[in-house]
C-alpha cells in the first residue's frame, strides 16, 4: 500500500512537471485527485489494511495528497502566468486603437458659437431673423433711405424693389426693438449676402450683430463690452485695441475697432498691411433716428450696436488666406479645424 | 479720395513724416488705405538729347538717332515719328527694366546697333500716351535722371472716405483736417476778394426754374480760349491721382474739382442756343446724348441744364455731347453750381451713370465753395489757355437755405460718451474745426457749423465731433450697469447645436453651402415639371447663372460637395448641413424660411477609422437609417415618428432609388426622407459611387418638442430569452413581424429583436428565414418554462398565420 501510494505520487509529480497546458493539468487533477481519481480509489482501500498500519498509512496518504495538491496549485499558477505571458506577447501595442474618428463642425460655425457664447455669458439673448428681408428692415428703418449714398456701401442682391437678401444682420435691431421694450441685450448671428466675389469676398458670409439698449448707456460702455469680447475671443488679456471714427447711418458716433495684429504682434506684416492693426468690428451708439423708427424715446434710452464678420475672424485666427475655401466644403479643409 | 503729398504742401506745411500724417488721418476717421511712393521705378531712366536723326537704311519706319547723355554720343534705333534733332527725351539704357517688365538690351535692329531705347510716356507707365517719345521741357538737362528732371518724386495717399464726409472729397478738405491737428492756417489758392456777379451786361442769361433742386448756379463766360494739351505740371497732378489728361480746359475743371470738391462744367458757348441757360426738370419723352456717346432717356424727376431749345447737360451728372468743348471751341461758358444731393443721386442711379461729379453732389457740395472754385478756374483758364474773362457773370443763390444753430447739451454729450467735459472744453474742440460756438445757458451751447460741413445737422452729429476730437481712445472703458435678466434663447438654436454635436460624434463633417443655387438642379434631380419644390425665389441681379435662385432643398449642395471631394480623391464622405431653404408664399412679401438638416454618406462605413479593425466595408441604407434613428433618439421624438417603406412613386422623390427610400412622418406631417440617390441623378452630378442621404425638417422637430422624461421602476425578477426562426415569403417586411408581436399585446413580452435574416440552401426559393430573439419578463414573479411556452406558442401561431410563415426546424 505504502509503495503504491509513493508510486502514484512519483507518477503524478512527473506528469505535473512535463505537462505544459491547463487542459492537461485539469485532466491530471481529475485522474489523480478527482472524486473518482486514483488517490481516492486507493484511499478507499485503506479500510482493508491492518488496524495497526491504518493510522500511519492514513496519515501518509493525506500528506502525499496535500503535497500533491500543493504542487498541483503551484503548477497551475505557473501555467496561468506563462499563458498570460504568452498573451501579452501577442498584443502589438503599436497597432492603432479601435476608434471611429469624430467629424468636425464647420470653422465658421465654430467661430460663431464661440462669439455667441461670450455674449451669452454676458447676459445677451440670441435672436435670428430672415435671410430674405424687406428693404424697410435692411435699410429704411436703419436710417438708410432710398437715395442715400450709404447704400453704395452695400452691394445688394434684390428679389424685387422692396425685397432683398439682407446685407447685414442689423435688421434684427429693428425687429427686436419693435417687439420688446428696453432693457435689451441681444446678439443676432446669421448669413448675410453681398454681390461681390474675390479672394477676400464671397457673395454669402456670416455676421454677428449685437446691441444693448437701456437708460444711460454710453460709448464708454461700448468700449468696455467690446474690450472684454476681444480679450476672450483672442484669449489675450492684454490685447491691444483701438477705436477709430467711422460712419454707419444707424449709429452715431460710429467706430471701427482694430486689434493689435495677431500675426505679427504689431510689428507690421502682409496681413495687417504693415500697420500692426487689424480691423475686426464696426460699432457705435444707436442713432436717435433708429430709435424713432421703433417708437423708443431717444431722450430716455440710449444704446450701442456692433457687428463683426465670422469669416474674417476665422481667417485671422487660423491663417486662412482665401475666403472661398469656406464654401467648397473640401474635407481636406474641414478636417483641419 | 487720392492725393499726393506735394499737392497737399501747396496749401499747408507738412513737416511730419508721411506715416504720421497717415496715422493721424486714420484716427480722425479718414481711413488711409494706401501710401505709395510714385515713380520709384523710374530712377534709372535718364534724359537724353537727340543730336542727329538719320533714316534707317533697311527699314522705312525706323530712324537712327545719335543721342548724347553726358559727353559721349551713341546711336539708338527709334520708331517714333517725333524724333527730331535737339529734342530732349527719356532713354532707358541697356540693363534697365521698364515698368512693364521688359528689359532693355544692347541689340542690333535690322542690322543697326541700338544702345538703348527712347521712351514714350506709356513705356514708362506715366500715361497711356504712345503717340511718340516723350518731349521734355527745356529745363531738363541731358544725363539727369527723369524723376529729377520732371520733379516726379511724390507720395500718393489714398483715403477710404465714408459718405458723411463730402468736405474731404477735395485736397483742400484733407488739408483743412491736417491744419486742425497741426494748428496751421490754410494757404488759399485764390487770394483776392471774389467779384460780385450780378448778371448785368453779359451776353448770356441764366434762369433757375427748380431752385429746390439747384440751390446755387454760377456761370461765367470766357472768350478766345485756345484748346491745347495742358502744361506738364497740370498733367502730372492729374496723372498722379489716376486721371487721364484731355485738354487744358477739361484738365483745369478736373483739377479744380479735386482741389475744392466742386465739380465744374465747361460748355462751348456758341453751341448753346440763344446764349441761354435754363435749369429745369426734364419733360416727358426728352432725351440727351451724354459725353460718353450714350443716348439717355430722361424722366420728369431729372434735373437738366438746357439752352433755349434743348437739354445740354444732365445736372450734376454728365454734360451733353451737343455742347461739348472741342478743339475748335473759342468761347466757353463755365458752370459752377450746387445741386440737391437726392436729386443727383436718383438721376445717377436711374441712368446707371456714376461720375466724379455725381459722386460729390450726391454726398453734398458746400454751396459756399462754388464761387471760390469758379474764380480759381477762371484764373487758371486765363493763365493757361490765354482766355479773356467777361467781367460780370451769374450767381443765382435763391435756393440756399441759411444754416440754423444747433443746440448742444453738455450733459447729453457726457451721458452719450461717458465723459465729464465742461462747456469750455467742448467749445474749444468745436471751434478748432471752424464751428461757431456761443453759450446759451449753463448746459447748452449754440453751434453753427461752417458751410462745408453739410453733414452736421443734429445734436448727435456734434457729439460725434466732440468724440472724434477728444480721440476715441481717450474715452474711458467701463462696463454697462443693466438690470439682471434671463436671456431667453430660441429653442431651435439649442436643438441645432445638439444635433450638430451628435452628428460630429458620429463622424460627420459640417458643410455650409451658398443659399443660392443653379436652377438646373431641379432637372438634374429629375423633378417633375410641376413639382412644388421647383417654386423658388429668384434673384434680380445674381452674380452668376449658378447662383440664380434661393435653394428650396439642401441636397444639391451636398451632392456637389461629394462630386468635388471625390474628384480630389476623398471618397469616404460623411457630410451634413443645417440651413434654411426658401419657399415663396402666395400673397406674402417674404418667403417661408424652413430650417432643414440633411446629410449624405458615401464610400467606407467608417471614414478614417483604422482599416485593421474596421475593414473597408461600404456604407448602405442602414447607415443612413441608423443616423436618423440616432437623431430621433437624441431629440427624443422617436416614438412620435413613423418610418414608412414603400416604393409608391407618389411618395418616393424622383431622385431616390424607388426600392431604397424611407418616408419619415411625424403625425400626419412629412418630416423627411432617407434614401439612396438614383444612379442617373448621381451621373448628372458627376458622382461615380453610391450615395445615401437623409433630409429632415428641423422646424417640425423643434415644434414637436421632446417627449418628457419619466421614470419606470426597475424590474425585480429575471428575464428569459427565447428565440424563434420563422420562414416567411420573401416579400414580407421583417419589421412587420416585430410590429405584429408588439400589437399582440402580450404582457410578458418585454422586447423582440431580429438577429438574423437568411436566404439560401436550406430555405425554399422565394422565402427567407427571420430569426427573432424574444425577451420575456414578469414584474410579479420569476417566469417558469411552462408559462413562457404558452405565450411563445401563441405568438408563433399568430405569426405563422399572419405571414404564411412556418417555424424553421432546428438542425
Amino acid at each position: 500500500m505504502e509503495q503504491e501510494l509513493r508510486q502514484l505520487q512519483a507518477e503524478a509529480e512527473t506528469k505535473l512537471a512535463t505537462l505544459d497546458n491547463p487542459k492537461d493539468l485539469e485532466e491530471i487533477r481529475v485522474r489523480y485527485l478527482g472524486r473518482k481519481g486514483l488517490f481516492t480509489t486507493l484511499l478507499r482501500q485503506l479500510g482493508q489494511v491492518s488496524a495497526e498500519d491504518r493510522p500511519r498509512l492514513g496519515k501518509l496518504a493525506n500528506e502525499i495528497k496535500e503535497a500533491l495538491e500543493q504542487k498541483f496549485n503551484a503548477r497551475k499558477a505557473e501555467l496561468a502566468a506563462s499563458v498570460a505571458g504568452a498573451d501579452r506577447q501577442r498584443d502589438d501595442l503599436s497597432l492603432p486603437g479601435r476608434l471611429v474618428p469624430f467629424g468636425r463642425l464647420h470653422p465658421v460655425t465654430q467661430i460663431m458659437d464661440e462669439v455667441c457664447s461670450i455674449f451669452v455669458d454676458l447676459g445677451f439673448a440670441v435672436a435670428e431673423g430672415p435671410d430674405v428681408e424687406l428693404d424697410y428692415y435692411n435699410f429704411e428703418a436703419l436710417n438708410i433711405p432710398q437715395h442715400h449714398p450709404a447704400r453704395d456701401m452695400h452691394d445688394t442682391f434684390y428679389i424685387n424693389d422692396s425685397i432683398l437678401l439682407r446685407t447685414h444682420t442689423s435688421p434684427m435691431q429693428i425687429r427686436a426693438m419693435e417687439i420688446e421694450k428696453p432693457p435689451l441685450r441681444i446678439i443676432a448671428p446669421g448669413k448675410v449676402y453681398r454681390c461681390d466675389s474675390d479672394i477676400t469676398h464671397t457673395p454669402m458670409f456670416h455676421q454677428v450683430e449685437g446691441f444693448l439698449v437701456d437708460r444711460k448707456v454710453s460709448f464708454a460702455d461700448l468700449k468696455g463690452v467690446l474690450t472684454v469680447f476681444c480679450q476672450k475671443m483672442f484669449d489675450q488679456e492684454d490685447i491691444r485695441l483701438r477705436f477709430r471714427p467711422s460712419f454707419f447711418p444707424f449709429t452715431e458716433p460710429s467706430a471701427e475697432v482694430d486689434i493689435g495684429c495677431v500675426i505679427c504682434r504689431g510689428e507690421g506684416c502682409r496681413v495687417c498691411k504693415q500697420t500692426g492693426w487689424l480691423e475686426i468690428l464696426g460699432a457705435g451708439m444707436i442713432d436717435p433716428e433708429v430709435f424713432k423708427m421703433v417708437d423708443y424715446d431717444p431722450e430716455e434710452f440710449s444704446g450701442f450696436a456692433f457687428g463683426l464678420g465670422m469669416e474674417r475672424i476665422a481667417m485671422l485666427k487660423y491663417g486662412i488666406d482665401d475666403i472661398r475655401l469656406f464654401y467648397e466644403n473640401d474635407l481636406r479643409f474641414l478636417k483641419q479645424f | 479720395m487720392k492725393f499726393t503729398l506735394n499737392w497737399l504742401k501747396e496749401y499747408i506745411d507738412v513737416d511730419l513724416p508721411v506715416e504720421v500724417v497717415a496715422d493721424k488721418l486714420t484716427m480722425l476717421g479718414l481711413e488711409v488705405d494706401n501710401v505709395i511712393e510714385l515713380y520709384r521705378d523710374l530712377d534709372t531712366i535718364k534724359v537724353a538729347r537727340i543730336v542727329n536723326v538719320r533714316p534707317h537704311p533697311d527699314a522705312d519706319r525706323l530712324t537712327l538717332c545719335d543721342v548724347v547723355l553726358d559727353a559721349e554720343e551713341f546711336q539708338v534705333v527709334c520708331g517714333a515719328p517725333n524724333a527730331s534733332p535737339g529734342l530732349l527725351t527719356a532713354i532707358a539704357l541697356p540693363g534697365v527694366t521698364l515698368p512693364s517688365g521688359m528689359k532693355v538690351r544692347k541689340a542690333a535692329i535690322r542690322g543697326q546697333e541700338s544702345s538703348g531705347m527712347l521712351c514714350s510716356e506709356k513705356d514708362l507707365g506715366i500715361s497711356e500716351d504712345h503717340s511718340g517719345i516723350m518731349e521734355l521741357p527745356g529745363t531738363a538737362r541731358a544725363g539727369q535722371s527723369l524723376p529729377d528732371a520732371l520733379s516726379l518724386r511724390d507720395t500718393l495717399i489714398e483715403v477710404d472716405l465714408t459718405p458723411n464726409r463730402p468736405d474731404c472729397t477735395s485736397v483742400l478738405g484733407i488739408a483743412r483736417e491736417i491744419a486742425g491737428f497741426t494748428n496751421q492756417k490754410l494757404k488759399q489758392p485764390v487770394k483776392n476778394e471774389l467779384p460780385e456777379l450780378t448778371g448785368e451786361e453779359v451776353p448770356f442769361s441764366v434762369e433757375v426754374l427748380a431752385p429746390e433742386d439747384c440751390p446755387r448756379y454760377g456761370a461765367r463766360l470766357l472768350r478766345n480760349v485756345s484748346i491745347s494739351p495742358s502744361p506738364w505740371w497740370l498733367r502730372k497732378r492729374l496723372l498722379a491721382v489716376g486721371l487721364r489728361p484731355i485738354n487744358n480746359v477739361v484738365d483745369i475743371t478736373n483739377l479744380v474739382m479735386l482741389e475744392y470738391g466742386q465739380p465744374l462744367h465747361a460748355f462751348d458757348f456758341h453751341r448753346l442756343a440763344g446764349g441761354r441757360i435754363i435749369v429745369r426738370r426734364a419733360r416727358a419723352g426728352e432725351h440727351i446724348v451724354t459725353l460718353d456717346g450714350e443716348k439717355r432717356q430722361l424722366d420728369k424727376e431729372m434735373l437738366l441744364i438746357c439752352d433755349a431749345e434743348k437739354p445740354v447737360a444732365v445736372a450734376g451728372v454728365m454734360g451733353g455731347e451737343n455742347s461739348e468743348v472741342i478743339e475748335s471751341t473759342r468761347d466757353i461758358l463755365l458752370e459752377s453750381a450746387c445741386f440737391n444731393p437726392l436729386s443727383v443721386r436718383r438721376t445717377a442711379r436711374q441712368l446707371n451713370l456714376g461720375t466724379e461729379a455725381s459722386y460729390r453732389f450726391e454726398r453734398g457740395v458746400d454751396p459756399e465753395v462754388s464761387p471760390r472754385a469758379m474764380e480759381r478756374a477762371v484764373q487758371l483758364l486765363v493763365e493757361i489757355t490765354g482766355a479773356e474773362i467777361v467781367a460780370n457773370g451769374y450767381d443765382c443763390v435763391a435756393g440756399i437755405k441759411p444754416r440754423e444753430a444747433i443746440k448742444l447739451r453738455i450733459s447729453r454729450t457726457n451721458d452719450i460718451l461717458g465723459l465729464q467735459l465742461d462747456a469750455m472744453e467742448v467749445g474749444r474742440f468745436l471751434e478748432s474745426i471752424e464751428l461757431a460756438v456761443t453759450e446759451a445757458d449753463e448746459d447748452t451751447l449754440l453751434v453753427t457749423p461752417p458751410s462745408f460741413r453739410v453733414d452736421l445737422e443734429r445734436e448727435v452729429d456734434l457729439i460725434e465731433e466732440v468724440a472724434r476730437l477728444q480721440g476715441y481712445n481717450e474715452i474711458p472703458t467701463t462696463m454697462p450697469i443693466v438690470p439682471m435678466s434671463f436671456p431667453e434663447q430660441q429653442p431651435g438654436l439649442e436643438l441645432r447645436k445638439k444635433l450638430a454635436a451628435m452628428l460630429v460624434s458620429q463622424g460627420f463633417f459640417e458643410a455650409i453651402n451658398y443659399s443660392f443655387v443653379d436652377e438646373n438642379y431641379f432637372d438634374r434631380l429629375q423633378l417633375q415639371g410641376n413639382d412644388p419644390i421647383r417654386k423658388a425665389v429668384a434673384l434680380l441681379n445674381p452674380l452668376s447663372e449658378d447662383q440664380k435662385i434661393m435653394r428650396t432643398m439642401l441636397l444639391p449642395g451636398l451632392l456637389q460637395n461629394i462630386a468635388r471631394n471625390t474628384s480630389r480623391q476623398s471618397n469616404d464622405i460623411r457630410l451634413f448641413e443645417i440651413g434654411k431653404v426658401f419657399h415663396p408664399v402666395a400673397d406674402e412679401p417674404l418667403p417661408q424660411e424652413n430650417m432643414r438638416l440633411a446629410g449624405v454618406i458615401s464610400g467606407r462605413r467608417h471614414p478614417g477609422a483604422p482599416l485593421l479593425h474596421f475593414g473597408s466595408t461600404l456604407v448602405d441604407i442602414y447607415d443612413c437609417k441608423g443616423t436618423v434613428e440616432a437623431i430621433l433618439q437624441e431629440v427624443r421624438i422617436a416614438k412620435g415618428v413613423k418610418l414608412e417603406f414603400n416604393n409608391n412613386s407618389s411618395v418616393v422623390p424622383s431622385y431616390t432609388e424607388p426600392d431604397s427610400c424611407i418616408v419619415c412622418r411625424a403625425g400626419d406631417r412629412l418630416l423627411g426622407h432617407i434614401g439612396k440617390i438614383e444612379t442617373d441623378v448621381l451621373k448628372s452630378f458627376g458622382i461615380k459611387q453610391a450615395v445615401f442621404f437623409f433630409d429632415l425638417d428641423l422646424d417640425l422637430i423643434t415644434e414637436h418638442g421632446p417627449e418628457p422624461k419619466s421614470f419606470t421602476q426597475l424590474p425585480k425578477f429575471p428575464s428569459v430569452n427565447w428565440d424563434i426562426a420563422l420562414i416567411v415569403p420573401e416579400a414580407v417586411a421583417s419589421g412587420e413581424l416585430l410590429t405584429a408581436i408588439d400589437n399582440a399585446g402580450e404582457a410578458l413580452v418585454e422586447a423582440a429583436e431580429i438577429f438574423d435574416v437568411y436566404q439560401g440552401d436550406a430555405i425554399a426559393a422565394g422565402h427567407k428565414s427571420v430569426a427573432i430573439s424574444l425577451t420575456y419578463r414578469s414584474l410579479e414573479q420569476t417566469l417558469d418554462d411552462k408559462t413562457v411556452n404558452k405565450v411563445h406558442q401563441r405568438l408563433i401561431m399568430m405569426l405563422e398565420k399572419r405571414f404564411q410563415g412556418k417555424l424553421r426546424e432546428a438542425g
